[in-house]
């Protein structure tokens, strides 16, 4: 097996391994722990796939600025920061949904299994891809920023302490 | 045996996070674990886009699925900022952050 | 890249944007007048709706024309991340009629209540969503226009931010949509893996001839997110919950609105790939079948369900949720036929739902405003106190069981009679349908006999006054007033005199399968 194979094998563990522990501990600090770790191990997928920019946006956005406005949004709603999980027995329905996905894709899976392997990895260089950001995709980026507008607007209102 | 970055054995991964992470959005109950759940769900969007560019024909198609990529995380974080501010605004009117105890709505 | 006929061409999208700017900007400064936000917005709805016609080659209106009569129905290029299609325009024009009665009517909202500004800035930037929706050629693109709109209901349910319902109907539908968004968007993935582009056009015409499990698969997964985001059974769960907790008036633009652009994202989606398979007499005719087939399944379970459970409420609101969800059903038929006439009858269908639905929950809005409580049996006696408010409901009602001389008749009978013509087992869905619309009036006429037949006990207290009598017509305030009488208008102008608008829709269509074709 190639080393870009095992390394590939021990970050795709670690990504649902910790992926799900991060909803099964019972205390919600440990819980950001591991979506840390999770996102750091996504990171990892990415850098082996030769997407360098994407992983430092992974580690930069996830494993930095969401992680933190998690355990920030546990502080502010600090009434039960260390609260466990109420206790929620597993519905048997979610479960059988949950598991739906993992066969239909299993299924997949196993249909492109006897086709052809890639090989080679591209990688893009950070240029290319800005320039395909800031091109002929410049309209998502438009659109993303349409959705951070409403976004923002709506959301501080929410929060901020108003006058009423 | 066939080699472990394969189509198959990539979509078993994407898949079986996006299996963790809707089994979390349909069984937990605390908003912040509901949170987590989305962006594993989403993250194992992002993961399909990064892969299948990495392996794609033209570096036109490549860059295509790179962006898609890129947006995507923008976006994810975007959902995480809103439900955060859902999540205060009720937090201050009821104190709990269950979404069990928060709903009075039925089912 | 940036030259000035980009700007003309997104003239009507400019119009809304600015306003919702606008608005915050007038907010920022001071302003707390809820008719000063209401009339920046209502003048951008206008004004853009205004755009949206021109461009759509109305008659007298070529000057104010943004995009070229050219480049309307023109063959997608590879790559384009838009395109302007006659069908597109017709609906942008829905989802504005749709914005712009929830706008008027929110007028009537108490002028002390907090927040007005931001519920018009967030109603605006949903707008806006609406339709770049309608002019989307990339997946990407569609699922982010689809999210602008998302996202700015999410916060426009919960505006009212001191009232628990409102909050936790936002938090309902933010988990919901963001598990549609997920699993959409994986399955956008799994179609750019199969075919290695997000251009709608490609992939659609990729598909029939290399129908691979990966592809069939982002297929499925896209078919279960939009099945959210248009309520269709068994993702419907959510839909009453927050249509009962919202603000009624939000609840007015989520059915009357929102709720139509997932189901042109399905027209958006699916019918390129139906279209092809039927052009070729290949393996693929297989797995149109099956497309089809899932559509048919949906819109049946839809109709039937959302029928059945509708006849067992006793709140207003949640029945006329109920009655919502299984007429997205009737939509999803015309999809799953899949002809021309078909398809007109279902845009028919989704342009009468946006007067008949809005105009319902906004009724609804009003008679709440009263002071008349939640149940179907506080409205007793209701024809006799207010007839012309129980008027104008009962032309809904009538309209969304689809009696003559209403646009609600009209769809309907434009969508089975295509049906019966497409003959093989569609014929089923048309009866499947007319069954259903028979089991609908049970309901919708157990309503109008409580306001008009039902005695009010006398022994009762007497009917509450109005929660702010100052307002005008008997206390439903102009907004009010001006929208449930407009969409009335149309209700009976739309069912008396069809015919251009029928001829309108019917030509979009057929540009819209010839290019897809």
């Amino acid at each position: 097996m190639s080393p870009e194979g095992l390394a590939f094998l021990a970050l795709g563990a670690v990504a649902v391994g910790t992926a799900l522990a991060a909803l099964l501990v019972r205390e919600l600090v440990h819980t950001i722990i591991w979506i840390a770790t999770f996102f750091v191990a996504l990171a990892g997928i990415y850098f082996l796939l030769e997407a360098s920019f994407l992983g430092i946006l992974q580690l930069g956005v996830y494993a930095g600025a969401v992680t933190i406005l998690l355990l920030f949004g546990i502080m502010v709603t600090r009434r039960r920061i260390f609260s466990r999980e109420a206790a929620t027995g597993l519905s048997l329905h979610s479960l059988a949904i949950a598991l739906l996905v993992v066969v239909l894709l299993a299924a997949v899976a196993s249909d492109l299994a006897g086709g052809s392997n890639h090989t080679t990895i591209h990688s893009y260089a950070v240029v290319d891809l800005s320039t395909t950001l800031f091109g002929p995709y410049g309209g998502w980026l438009l659109l993303l920023g349409l959705v951070m507008l409403s976004a923002l607007s709506g959301a501080i209102y929410l929060v901020r302490e108003g006058r009423e | 045996m066939s080699d472990p970055i394969s189509t198959a054995s990539f979509l078993g991964l994407s898949g079986a996070l996006l299996g963790v992470g809707l089994f979390g959005i349909l069984t937990r109950r605390n908003f912040i674990l509901l949170l987590i759940s989305i962006e594993i769900a989403i993250n194992a969007a992002v993961l399909n886009f990064v892969y299948f560019a990495a392996f794609s024909s033209t570096a036109a198609s490549g860059l295509n699925g790179q962006a898609a990529a890129v947006v995507l995380v923008g976006l994810a974080a975007t959902e995480i900022a809103v439900g955060l501010a859902i999540v205060l605004a009720l937090s201050r009117l009821r104190g709990s952050i269950n979404v069990a105890e928060a709903t009075s709505l039925r089912l | 890249m940036v030259d000035s006929t980009l700007l003309l061409r997104f003239l009507p999208e400019f119009a809304i944007l600015g306003a919702g700017l606008l608005v915050l900007l007038a907010e920022r400064m001071g302003a707390q007048r809820r008719e000063l936000f209401g009339g920046l917005a209502i003048a951008g709805m206008a004004l853009a709706l205004l755009f949206v016609a021109a461009d759509a080659g109305l008659a007298g209106l070529g000057s104010l024309r943004g995009v070229g009569a050219s480049s309307i129905d023109a063959p997608v290029a590879t790559g384009a991340l838009y395109a302007f299609s006659s069908l597109g325009l017709l609906f942008q024009g829905f989802f504005l009629a749709s914005a712009l009665l929830v706008a008027v009517a929110l007028l009537s909202r108490p002028s002390r209540e907090p927040g007005s500004p931001v519920a018009y800035a967030l109603l605006l930037f949903a707008t806006l969503g609406m339709l770049l929706v309608a002019l989307a050629a990339d997946l990407v693109f569609l699922l982010l226009a689809l999210e602008v709109t998302a996202i700015s209901s999410y916060l426009l349910v919960g505006y009212t931010r001191r009232d628990p319902r409102g909050l936790e109907a936002a938090m309902k539908f933010y988990i919901i949509g963001a598990l549609s968004a997920s699993l959409s968007f994986f399955g956008a993935s799994l179609l750019y893996g199969a075919y290695g582009t997000t251009s709608l056009t490609v992939i659609g015409h990729s598909w029939p001839t290399g129908a691979g499990s990966l592809a069939s698969a982002g297929y499925a997964f896209l078919l279960v997110g939009l099945g959210f985001e248009v309520t269709a059974v068994p993702f419907h769960m959510w839909a009453v919950d927050v249509y009962d907790g919202a603000p009624t008036e939000v609840s007015a633009f989520l059915a009357g609105g929102t709720k139509k652009v997932g189901l042109f994202a399905f027209f958006l989606l699916f019918l390129v790939p139906l279209l092809l398979v039927g052009t070729l007499s290949t393996p693929a005719g297989s797995a149109r079948e099956s497309i089809q087939l899932a559509l048919a399944l949906l819109a049946v379970l839809t109709m039937t369900l959302g029928n059945l459970l509708a006849l067992l409420q006793k709140e207003m609101k949640r029945l006329l949720a109920y009655s919502s969800i299984s007429q997205a059903g009737y939509m999803l038929l015309g999809l799953a036929v899949g002809t021309g006439p078909a398809l007109t009858g279902a845009s028919l269908q989704i342009l009468a739902h946006v007067f008949l639905k809005t105009g319902a929950f906004l009724v609804v809005a009003a008679v709440a405003a009263l002071g008349v409580g939640p149940l179907v049996a506080d409205w007793k006696g209701l024809g006799l106190r207010r007839p012309y408010l129980s008027a104008a409901f009962a032309l809904m009602l009538l309209g969304l069981a689809g009696i003559p001389l209403t646009v609600g008749f009209v769809s309907k009978f434009v969508l089975f009679s295509a049906a019966i013509q497409a003959e093989g087992w569609f014929l089923w869905l048309a009866i499947a349908g007319l069954l259903n619309s028979a089991l609908s009036v049970f309901y919708y006429a157990r309503i109008l006999k409580t306001m008009y037949v039902d005695h009010v006990d006398p022994g009762a207290p007497p009917a509450p006054s109005p929660s702010e009598p100052s307002l005008a017509f008997d206390g439903l305030g102009w907004g009010r007033a001006g929208a449930i009488g407009l969409a009335t208008v149309v209700i009976v102008a739309l069912g008396i005199y069809p015919q251009p608008v029928l001829s309108a829709l019917g030509a979009a269509v057929q540009h819209f399968l010839t290019l897809g074709v």
